[in-house]
């Protein structure tokens, strides 16, 4: 099942409630046969490639460069926002897709070289995160977006031989918290670390590795999120020939304090006559394993194109 | 913040493994052989494609042979006395027992480890006609606590029909993929190098041993279901009986060297050498044997530490026919977890320990 969420425009301010349930509120596809064409493969591999990336809400700066680069004639805003515009006159409407995620930065650079951390987004102004979200990092690989470049790095768990013993039955079982990360990327010092690339700010998250399995289904963390956003981006490939003008948006800080990034793309190209967000359904949400199904995605590009040429 | 955001690379996806230009040849040949085993997959009773592996990675004049309990065998030398080296195939997983109607996986563990290292994480179901990808499933209750419930697996089947037509059945294996992953300096992370380093350095030694300097026999031993009770070390043990005289088991030393663990043992840094495991909860080695592996390790100039750990150890099983277990360890980080640290200098050490043993003890 897939949804296109409607946010209708309140004197150039979005309603944020109004937003929200938009967001939540699914179109079912009707029957009829796409005009455009895509590729499902093209698809795939968009939602692939968008899934492996890393845009941590406001440090969103490598998968803007990659869209900037997918779509040559693109513009990125002072906010990050990367915005196209297709066809001309009215009406002006305005298609978005966030494409940020809750994730981390170093904190702290430690003596001994290992990086404590400090979450971003998901502390309930944008979206609360699940109460498991950090633990999730423990005993797992993560990806530390240095300077020089990605730096592979995991964060420490204790050893199951060495905790048997020392914890009486019944003891508290507290769930594991951003506070006891510790990362490892194997340096041996603060200078090490610091010569990897490594500096406070620096994002961080869980490595990406998307998994495929059943039937096109797509398995990583914010998989809705880029499946929907890799939608978007089929459907602009497949060069529709739109309704008056279709602003195409793949936003910034949906995560974080105000949803900046498309109030800024409101407040720079708006006004708009009418204004829908990408979205996807999707399992195991919030986790590493959140799964959407690329059929679903299939139809959404199915949708986007027939709403861009006012079908 | 800007520059450094640029500056990352697009995708987390990196390269597997390198070979820093710094690296020296040995470390390069510990890696090249780790690397291989690491990415080989194979929970305990059912570590086929390690065993080929080892095979593959074996000295062309290296004569191998498999016993019924699945152990791998290679014998050097020849007379008495018989010393035995010992290190596992196996790692810890998970085995399928049985299918919901709604065709999720029902799952048992296959050794010891924290299970929540694994919920929500991607999975891998290992059947004869290749692996099947799914994910472990999420909780639906119990967010306050750190331990899920049992796990199970969505392998996106939707029925049991479904998943046992995708060629999925009871008494498969599961695990998540794994990769070999090399971290700053000559560190590198995976999961199962327990016991993949000492499979390694066993095959690395094994390479470089000189065969005319054996005084007596020697057989080096890759065994089966360690994690889940030292059975195909229980089934060599029974074999040789009283013949040998030493065994050492070649496993990890479980090390708390990390922030969160505490220090009253165990204390054994990785990247300064491999370890006299001389106390665990299996065997403990009597003190002058010790004092004889500290002496062999100071006369080839080998990096040794010492000390004592929690876990077993497959030389425990031989102990009862009178053979004295020295283990020999490499300190390993988060050990069980899906992102296991080790220092490839330790893998280095520890092959030489075992052939400097083999040749000289």
């Amino acid at each position: 099942m897939l949804s296109i969420s409607t946010m209708r425009r309140t004197g150039g301010l979005v309603d944020g409630r109004t937003a929200k349930a938009g967001l939540l509120a699914c179109v079912f596809l009707s029957a009829l046969p796409p005009v455009r064409l895509f590729a499902q493969g093209d698809l795939d591999r968009l939602a692939l490639r968008f899934a492996s990336m890393t845009a941590v809400t406001g440090l969103e700066q490598a998968m803007v460069d990659s869209l900037r680069a997918l779509f040559p004639g693109s513009t990125r805003d002072h906010v990050g926002n990367v915005t196209l515009t297709l066809g001309q006159g009215s009406p002006k409407r305005l298609f978005t897709c966030p494409l940020d995620e809750v994730g981390y930065v170093v904190g702290n650079i430690l003596p001994d070289g290992f990086l404590l951390l400090r979450r971003v987004g998901g502390g309930g102004a944008g979206r609360t995160a699940s109460p498991l979200f950090d633990q999730q990092l423990e005993g797992h690989r993560v990806t530390v977006f240095g300077a020089r470049g990605a730096v592979p790095g995991v964060v420490a768990v204790k050893s199951t031989h060495l905790t048997r013993g020392r914890s009486a039955p019944g003891t508290p079982d507290p769930v594991f918290t951003v506070d006891n990360a510790y990362v490892d990327v194997g340096a041996t010092s603060a200078a090490e670390a610091q010569g990897l690339g490594i500096a406070v700010l620096a994002p961080v998250s869980l490595a990406k590795r998307p998994q495929l399995y059943g039937e096109r289904l797509l398995a990583a963390p914010v998989a809705g999120r880029r499946a929907a956003c890799a939608a978007l981006a089929a459907a602009v490939q497949a060069k529709p020939k739109v309704k008056g003008t279709v602003v195409v948006a793949f936003t910034v800080q949906s995560l974080y304090t105000s949803n900046a990034g498309l109030a800024s793309v409101k407040a720079l190209l708006g006004p708009f006559d009418d204004t829908k967000t990408a979205a996807l359904p999707a399992r195991y949400a919030d986790t590493a394993v959140e799964t959407v199904a690329l059929a679903d995605a299939d139809r959404l590009v199915r949708e986007i194109l027939q709403w861009m040429e006012g079908r | 913040m800007r520059a450094v955001v640029v500056a990352a690379a697009l995708l987390s996806v990196l390269p597997p493994y390198r070979l820093s230009a710094q690296d020296s040849t040995r470390i390069a040949e510990a890696q090249s052989v780790l690397a291989q085993l690491v990415e080989t997959y194979g929970v305990s009773g059912a570590e086929g494609p390690v065993r080929e592996a080892v095979k593959r990675l074996l000295p062309s004049w290296a004569k191998s042979e498999t016993d019924t309990a699945g152990n791998l065998w290679v014998r050097v030398g020849q007379g008495s006395p018989v010393v035995v080296v010992i290190a596992h195939l196996d790692e810890i997983g998970f085995r399928v027992t049985g299918i919901r109607d709604d065709g999720t996986l029902e799952l048992e563990t296959r050794g010891g480890f924290i299970s929540s290292l694994f919920e929500a994480k991607p999975a891998l179901v290992h059947t004869d006609q290749g692996d099947i990808a799914g994910v472990f499933l999420p909780r639906d209750s119990g967010f306050t606590r750190h331990t899920p419930p049992p796990l199970r697996v969505d392998v996106g089947a939707g029925s049991r029909a479904k998943a046992m037509a995708r060629g999925v059945s009871p008494g498969q294996t599961v695990t998540m993929p794994k990769q070999y992953v090399r971290l700053s300096g000559t560190r590198a992370t995976g999961r199962s190098f327990d016991d993949r380093v000492g499979a390694t350095a066993q095959l690395v030694a094994l390479r470089r041993l000189d065969r005319a300097a054996l005084k007596h026999q020697v057989i080096f031993i890759w065994s089966v279901r360690e994690e889940i009770g030292l059975e195909g070390a229980a089934a060599a043990a029974t074999a040789l009986g009283t013949t040998p005289r030493r065994v050492h088991a070649i496993d990890t030393f479980v090390s708390a060297d990390s922030p969160i663990e505490l220090p009253n043992f165990a204390v054994a840094p990785i990247g300064r050498g491999a370890v006299a495991r001389a106390l665990d909860n299996s065997s403990i080695t009597p003190p002058a044997y010790v004092d004889s592996l500290v002496q062999v390790a100071r006369a080839r100039g080998v990096a040794l530490q010492v000390g004592t750990t929690n876990g077993g150890n497959d030389g425990s099983e031989f102990t009862p026919y009178g053979v004295v277990d020295v283990p020999i360890g490499w300190p390993l980080r988060y050990s069980h977890s899906p992102a296991e640290v080790i220092d490839l200098k330790d893998v280095v050490s520890l092959a030489d320990m075992i052939r400097a043993v083999a040749e000289t003890w």
